[in-house]
């Protein structure tokens, strides 16, 4: 190529990146910027003891605990109450569940209407799925109605969960999704969330929030800048921009 | 599948009832082991579902449980302790009736020893039945003047367990009701220990603050008692505690802090505190639960009479929020309710900005509806909306208020079971009967004097008050029909009977209202004259007893008025002024003369104007008069008054008077 011809080259990558008139940043430069933020031992450690003692990993936690030093925020022996109580809903247990709150804390359902209405529902759903017709609509009777009565704002889920009953082949009506796993997967979620406000600890871990923050500002700077991006957060690898 | 539907719906109610009996009876048993599991049983159906409180209480499970609490006290058995405290907690959780059940069985006390158990969770069962418990009003009073309670209060409040210390503050909130009580826990050193609760769990940190609120309540030496702690450190940690992510956190110290600035305002100097307080309680608003309903309470609380908030609230959309939440059709609770609608009032009272835009988005249809809710508190709260709502002029002369539509529910509400009710919508139909823009007016067609005159006798003094009050507006320039179709349902014995009313304040309206009754033409001054001057003599009788000064400026102007009539007229009220014979320097005009208010001093000089007005025949007779009471030179010291209205007309009458050739 002519000594011109890259000449002109070069002034056309030139208006390019004026065009965009976005900083470029190399995956040295990025590196080096990331080496220069200081993190503290201490503080990752409390942020994965944070996610084990919210996600109920009471074995990992105490492991943790003995092997880096990091106390755990609340009481093991509360996560394991906390955890009997998570499983049995995610089995279907939930007469079992319910009492097993009860004996952690009376007050929770007696505070928490929503969440009593959720139980008795899933109650319900279980008796369906089990096939137990007459004990299902005897229940729905006894314990939903007066549900609907006592808070209107329940009656549309109360429709909603008794419309079940009326198919014959619930596993294919309209309201099918209630008789999903993930429903007692929700429901599992909505208690464990409330014991754990019971306790005065954040229902949340605080590591997906951390994640989140890092997409959005990655967001926030791709308007600005162009650098290397983590996409996986699985692995966090650098990947360069031009891939 | 219809017939199969009812036909075990009915076994189910009997069989349930079944269940349920069975349960209770085994609750009685002697054998421990199964008395256990049938309280677990009975704690397991209650706890969450109000419908089987309900059942089991008709049953009689509290005293059973009761007694299987003694019994296991005695024993020492602490899980029937646990379980039975823990079952009568709930039966005493948010259900009134539960907790009147509770106390009636007897087992206060006992539930009072748990707390000294060794067993933890004994403690535990026990605090948490107590804290739901004081949380009801039927809760038994605490005394805290006596000394040991104290003690007991800061065992409470010292205690490790949340569920006790959290109980310490759940007896202040609940209990401590006068400024006395208030004083004793300040000086005990309740507000140091309270505040050390901030800092702790979300339960302690929630008792906390609402036990503050409580001790705080219009106490300006505990407010600055607690301001003062730690150089304000934990006022700046309640002002914190509004942006918490619990919204009952948030509601309770907003609650609070409501509670220190309609207390002692000077804390708050700062616009942008004060700013995000009206925010907060505006986004709390639209929780559906219970900290909806307090937060409208608390943002009225706020407002109330404070013109800067209520502008802050209006600029930050306020008006519009509040009318979204009403108009979502779904069903309030009443408590939220009258929340919502004392804080439009509030925001209506001063300023015309938001009554038009309340006005203009379609609330009337509702708020009338409202008039009709069963709750007395939500109809008072409606009519107050309305009351300052009909203080725009604008609206008002629009004919808004006075359609068919909203005034018929208005003045049905007259006949309302409750006086606070009845009294609201006397202060709306005050407002709203000075409207001049039409002819015709819709009340009276309904029939609105007769009914103001009969609530006028009513036993209570502030509902005699507000309909005098709405009856002096109605006179206020009305023409002679109305004037007559009114005397003709009160007369001159109706009359006397108001203005010799044992209370001041209703005399005073009833001068107010005869006032305006004479003013205008001068057939109407011959009210006064009839049944041989009864109503006139007994004004005269009135002023002559030394009354208070608001209502010698009423009756003072009557008398103005009258002497502003014929010959005949200013005679009569010369011989009410000074009635032969005269007793002992029972000259009431000179002390009126004297008297701080200016009003009355303005008043009297009037009648003074119109008695001694050049036209007449008889002026000059009664300037002599006038002049050998000591009236006139009276007047001449007062040539300087401070009120230059009074200044004013003393130099009118002194004019007059040189006209009469007086120096």
């Amino acid at each position: 190529m002519s000594l011109f011809r890259i000449f002109i080259n070069q002034l056309e990558e030139d208006d390019q990146e004026m065009a965009t008139s976005k900083k470029v940043i190399t995956r040295g430069e990025w590196e080096k910027k990331l080496n220069a933020v200081k993190l503290r031992k201490e503080d990752m450690n409390t942020l994965v003891m944070n996610f084990l003692v919210t996600e109920g990993f009471v074995e990992a936690a105490d492991k943790f605990q003995r092997e880096s030093g990091t106390k755990p925020e609340i009481d093991l022996a509360t996560i394991t109450d906390r955890m009997a109580v998570k499983k049995a809903v995610q089995n279907g247990n939930v007469e079992d569940a319910i009492e097993k709150v009860n004996d952690l804390n009376p007050e929770i359902l007696d505070t928490n209407p929503e969440l009593f209405f959720h139980l008795q529902q899933q109650r319900l759903i279980e008796l369906i799925r089990q096939g137990k017709t007459e004990e299902a609509l005897e229940f729905a009777q006894e314990e939903l109605a007066p549900r609907g009565e006592e808070n209107h704002a329940f009656l549309q889920e109360l429709e909603k969960t008794v419309a079940l009953l009326v198919f014959e082949d619930a596993s294919n009506c309209p309201v099918k999704d209630l008789l999903d796993i993930s429903h007692r997967l929700k429901t599992a979620s909505e208690v464990n969330a409330a014991i754990l406000t019971s306790q005065s600890h954040e229902k949340d871990p605080k590591l997906p929030s951390l994640l989140k923050m890092l997409i959005w500002a990655q967001n926030q700077l791709d308007e600005k800048a162009v650098y290397p991006h983590i996409n996986d957060l699985s692995t966090g690898q650098l990947e360069d921009p031009s891939d | 599948m219809p017939t199969t539907t009812s036909s075990s719906s009915s076994s189910a109610a009997s069989s349930s009832g079944n269940r349920q009996a069975d349960v209770f009876s085994r609750l009685a048993s002697s054998d421990p082991e199964v008395k256990l599991k049938a309280l677990r049983e009975v704690k397991n159906q209650i706890i969450g579902n109000r419908t089987k409180k309900l059942s089991f209480l008709k049953l009689g499970a509290v005293p059973a449980i009761a007694s299987a609490l003694s019994d296991a006290d005695c024993s020492s058995n602490s899980s029937i302790l646990v379980q039975s405290a823990a079952a009568l907690g709930s039966f005493a959780c948010g259900f009134e009736a539960g907790v009147q059940a509770v106390l009636d069985a007897g087992v206060f006390p006992r539930l009072l020893r748990l707390l000294t158990s060794s067993d933890e969770k004994v403690v535990d069962a026990g605090a948490r039945s107590l804290r739901m418990i004081f949380q009801s009003n039927q809760a038994p009073k605490y005394d805290f003047l006596q000394e040991k309670n104290m003690e007991f209060l800061f065992s409470l409040l010292n205690s490790e367990n949340e569920n006790v210390s959290g109980l310490g503050a759940s007896i202040i909130a609940h209990a401590c009701g006068t400024s006395v009580e208030q004083q004793v826990l300040c000086d005990a050193g309740v507000l140091e220990k309270l505040v050390l609760l901030l800092d702790g769990s979300l339960s302690q940190r929630e008792a906390c603050l609402e036990s503050l609120a409580t001790v705080l309540k219009s106490n300006p030496e505990a407010v600055s008692r607690f301001v003062g702690l730690e150089a304000g450190r934990y006022m700046s940690s309640v002002t914190e505690l509004t942006k918490d992510r619990y919204p009952r956190t948030r509601l309770l110290s907003c609650l609070c802090l409501v509670v220190i600035y309609n207390t002692s305002p000077s804390y708050f100097l700062n616009m942008g505190t004060k700013s995000s307080l009206v925010t907060t309680l505006l986004e709390l608003l639209n929780d559906p639960g219970q900290s909806g309903d307090e937060a409208a309470l608390g943002l009225s609380s706020l407002i109330a009479e404070k013109e800067d908030l209520q502008k802050l609230a209006y600029e930050a959309n306020a008006i519009k929020n509040i009318v979204d939440i009403l108009k979502t059709g779904s069903e309030l609770n009443p408590k939220r309710l009258q929340g919502l609608f004392l804080s439009l009032a509030e925001l209506c009272s001063k300023l015309e900005d938001c009554r038009c835009s309340f006005l203009s988005l379609e609330m009337l249809d509702l708020l009338v509806n409202e008039l009709r809710h069963k709750n007395a508190d939500v109809r008072t709260a409606a009519c107050i909306c309305f009351r300052n709502a009909a203080r725009s002029i604008k609206n008002l002369s629009a004919g808004r208020f006075t359609t068919d539509h909203v005034m018929l529910p208005l003045v049905q509400l007259l006949h309302d079971p409750s006086s606070s009710v009845q009294v609201a919508v006397l202060g709306a139909l005050s407002n709203i009967v000075l409207d001049f823009s039409s002819p015709k007016s819709t009340f009276i067609e309904y029939g609105g004097i007769k009914q103001l005159i009969e609530l006028s006798k009513s036993m209570d003094p502030n509902t005699r008050c507000s309909s005098l009050r709405a009856l002096r507006n109605l006179m206020f320039l009305a023409d002679n029909n109305r004037k007559e179709l009114f005397y003709s349902e009160v007369k001159a014995q109706g009359f006397v009977a108001l203005i010799s009313d044992p209370e001041p304040s209703v005399q005073e309206q009833a001068l107010a209202l005869l006032r305006n009754l004479v003013d205008g033409c001068i057939n109407s001054i011959e009210f006064v004259f009839d049944e041989d001057g009864l109503i006139l003599d007994t004004v005269g009788r009135q002023l002559r007893k030394a009354p208070q000064a608001q209502m010698a400026i009423q009756g003072m102007y009557v008398l103005t008025n009258v002497a502003s009539g014929t010959e005949l007229h200013k005679e009569a009220v010369m011989q009410q002024l000074f009635p032969q014979p005269q007793a002992e320097s029972n000259n009431f005009m000179l002390k009126f003369l004297q008297s701080h208010e200016s009003q009355l001093r303005s008043a009297t000089v009037w009648t003074i104007i119109n008695l001694i007005s050049p036209s007449s025949p008889g002026a000059l007779d009664r300037h002599v008069k006038l002049r050998n009471e000591g009236i006139i030179p009276q007047l001449k010291n007062m040539v300087n008054d401070a009120c230059l209205d009074v200044k004013i007309r003393i130099r009118t009458v002194l004019s007059q008077s040189m006209s009469f050739g007086d120096n």
